[in-house]
């Protein structure tokens, strides 16, 4: 058994070398598959550079399994509980259609006309975003241009590294501003209890119109926090199940992918700060724990807020864009006709953090 | 009277080499015949007074030379002879010896040889030796993180302790300087550790200083693969491009390390055989501000901003922040998953004047 998949690998090795050879030595070939072969063959093979700086020997961590745990964290986080809750086929197409766009379409026309070296594997993570804080009920062709508005977005921009506000949130942006209606509407009920073929595949076919906390500014009911926990209300597609996002996440800072600052920051601020307001104003804040657990502030904090390139480098400035995101958040919640302030919130805030970061240096090193 | 300090916040994090990187030497040392002409011991003793001496007996690389190859399970002997050294060219002055916090029976041992220093009379003196533990965490016994943690004093960079009266002395020169200097005997060997996967074996060799490396390793090494040699270990050593090179007293180790420079199918699965290797272990990208780096400085630095500065083409503005406190311990892009040349762009800024 060993021995045949070694087989396999050296013929595999054998044959990859080979085109790799080929794709080199035509020009044309090169450019218009070299950075697609690169892709394809960074994933199962890995590299030939060696250090020719010291140190000599580096860590075993790149950026491809950090961005890979990041992918692992959003498939348990979202991913799994969407398809219990809603279906199968409401799910997986999005997914296909988000990541055919985005990934395979523009990124893959941008760097070959760009001439870039290789298809950066971050798309994926934005792409896996861009259906997560849709409806369930979006149609497909919104998921789509999500995906390419985002991942053309940050290309534009320079790509990974200098991308200046989240692209996916970005994307969202573009969405909210131009299909205002699409965004805010196809609210599904999850279907809950024990599952069936049925519900597995097509979830409930059961449209309502409100979110808990559009619900709230509605009328000031709350929903039971249990059911927000657990997921069984309404929401985005992969903003309900809190429990699984609080799992991920933390996982995700454990294994130091996402900075723990910037979650504790954020959700400590929600807290303190709607506790302040809403003992002062009274009904118009939602009260703390309901803010803490419905929209998407737990999928924001664990997963769009901790987007380490549009945060500060400063650890220090990581508590202040954290504390910066609850406010805004409470405010927006709070005191505006729109119910939900997550992505405004961090989109300010990722735009705020480059004065910070420049001011946490001043101070730091006293310039 | 033993002390036992606790690490100061001085600094944060380092890196366990010794677990990530576990290093196996075989018992016996081997001498290395070489009839070439090589060069006798000298150390050279510091013009000013020295107040404290401090012994290293915790290497926190794996690759450096292990205790029991200088002690040899004779502490008291080591430590008659580092107590004859003192009182011979260093009198009035306090020796720390800097132990591992796992190695109980070593800190026993040198327990025992101080309560006994005290008690015989013509050796009441041992007030004058401390015992200090520290974990063994890399780059925990650089000669700034270990002044700073034993003596509490602070000296840069690039200085020379011996200026503030601290003398860092290397156990193999505690026996020089007591075999060559006060028994007058000859001494003409060098312990140095050789390791790697480079080699068949980790072998401890014996040798004359002035021996060319070539003769040193031919035997050991593996000639099925390709592989590079360094001096001094891997994360602030230097490439050995001309194996004809000699070794001199101030050699500490040897590594040999394959050179993986083709690529290997499915990385994921054999992460154990890559680790040990050249290998960059993944591709070149840009700066993605994960705070490894700063997570791990030693000195509490962010080497990501003299990235930023560099990449900006602002290789002046790197000084602004703090660059002469950096300890050049190359941890900076050891963990960069970025794969960025963090160490050799603090050292190109900081040879720009």
């Amino acid at each position: 058994m060993k021995n045949t998949i070694k087989d396999i690998e050296t013929i595999l090795n054998e044959n990859l070398n080979r085109i790799e050879a080929f794709i080199h030595s035509h020009p044309k070939v090169n450019f218009l598959f070299g950075a697609l072969f690169e892709a394809a063959d960074g994933l199962i093979r890995s590299t030939r550079d060696t250090a020719k700086n010291p140190p000599f020997i580096r860590n075993s961590m790149d950026v491809k399994q950090y961005m890979g745990g990041i992918l692992v964290a959003l498939f348990f986080g979202w991913v799994v509980p969407a398809i219990y809750f809603y279906g199968f086929l409401c799910v997986i197409p999005k997914l296909i259609v988000s990541f055919v766009v985005g990934v395979f379409v523009v990124d893959v026309i941008w760097v070959i006309l760009a001439g870039e070296e290789r298809i950066n594997e971050g798309g994926f993570v934005t792409c896996l975003f861009i259906p997560a804080f849709l409806p369930p009920q979006a149609p497909l062709w919104l998921i789509g241009v999500g995906a390419a508005i985002s991942i053309l977005f940050r290309n534009i921009l320079g790509g990974v590294g200098h991308n200046l506000v989240n692209p996916a949130l970005f994307g969202r942006l573009m969405l909210t501003i131009c299909f205002p209606t699409m965004v805010v509407s196809g609210w599904q009920e999850p279907s809950t209890g024990i599952p069936t073929i049925q519900s597995l595949m097509h979830g409930v076919d059961a449209v309502t119109h409100a979110t808990p906390l559009i619900a709230f500014k509605e009328t000031g009911e709350t929903a039971s926090f249990l059911s927000l926990m657990f997921g069984a209300n309404t929401g985005s597609l992969g903003e309900t199940c809190r429990v699984a996002l609080i799992i991920t996440g933390i996982w995700l800072c454990v294994k130091r992918i996402a900075n723990w600052r910037i979650p504790i920051a954020y959700l400590g601020s929600v807290f303190i700060f709607s506790a302040i307001l809403s003992a002062i104003a009274g009904k118009t804040v939602a009260p703390p724990i309901f803010q803490l657990l419905s929209g998407g502030l737990i999928f924001g904090a664990f997963f769009m807020a901790t987007d380490p390139i549009t945060t500060t480098y400063s650890q220090s400035g990581k508590w202040i864009f954290g504390i910066g995101c609850g406010l805004i958040t409470v405010i927006i919640r709070g005191y505006t006709p729109i119910p939900e302030g997550v992505m405004y919130a961090i989109l300010l805030m990722n735009l705020l953090s480059i004065p910070i970061q420049s001011i946490i240096l001043k101070i730091k090193y006293r310039m | 009277m033993t002390k036992i300090k606790r690490m100061k916040k001085a600094y944060k994090k380092g890196f366990n080499l010794i677990e990530a990187y576990p290093v196996e030497f075989s018992e016996t040392v081997i001498l290395v015949k070489y009839d070439g002409p090589v060069d006798n011991f000298s150390f050279s003793f510091p013009d000013k007074k020295v107040e404290h001496i401090i012994v290293n007996l915790c290497p926190t690389e794996p690759w450096a030379l292990p205790n029991r190859a200088v002690l040899r399970n004779r502490t008291h002997d080591f430590l008659n002879k580092l107590e004859t050294v003192r009182s011979k060219y260093f009198p009035d002055s306090h020796c720390h010896v800097v132990v591992n916090h796992h190695e109980a029976t070593l800190f026993n041992e040198l327990n025992q040889y101080k309560a006994g220093a005290n008690r015989i009379p013509p050796f009441a003196k041992g007030e004058y030796l401390h015992l200090h533990t520290i974990k063994p965490v890399y780059p925990y016994d650089a000669p700034v993180l270990i002044v700073k943690n034993i003596l509490g004093l602070d000296i840069a960079f690039g200085q020379n302790a011996a200026e503030q009266g601290i003398l860092l002395l290397d156990p193999q020169n505690v026996t020089g300087i007591f075999e060559y200097y006060i028994k007058e005997n000859e001494f003409n060997t060098r312990l140095i550790p050789i390791s790697g996967t480079g080699l068949k074996d980790n072998k401890i060799l014996k040798v004359k200083p002035g021996t060319p490396l070539k003769r040193m390793l031919e035997l050991y090494v593996r000639t099925d693969i390709k592989y590079r040699v360094f001096l001094d270990g891997l994360l602030n050593g230097a490439e050995v491009k001309d194996l004809t090179q000699k070794i001199d007293w101030s050699t500490r180790n040897i590594v040999v390390v394959e050179e993986r420079d083709y690529k290997s199918l499915f990385p994921y699965t054999k992460v154990n055989e890559l680790l040990f290797t050249t290998s960059l272990m993944g591709e070149l990208r840009r700066c993605v501000y994960c705070n490894h780096c700063d997570d791990i400085c030693p000195v509490n630095l962010e080497p990501a901003l003299y990235w930023h500065c560099y990449d900006r083409g602002e290789k002046h503005k790197a000084r602004t922040y703090a660059l002469e406190k950096c300890i050049e311990c190359g941890l900076c892009s050891f963990i960069c998953p970025s794969k960025l040349e963090l160490f050799q762009v603090i050292k190109e800024c900081k040879s720009l004047k």
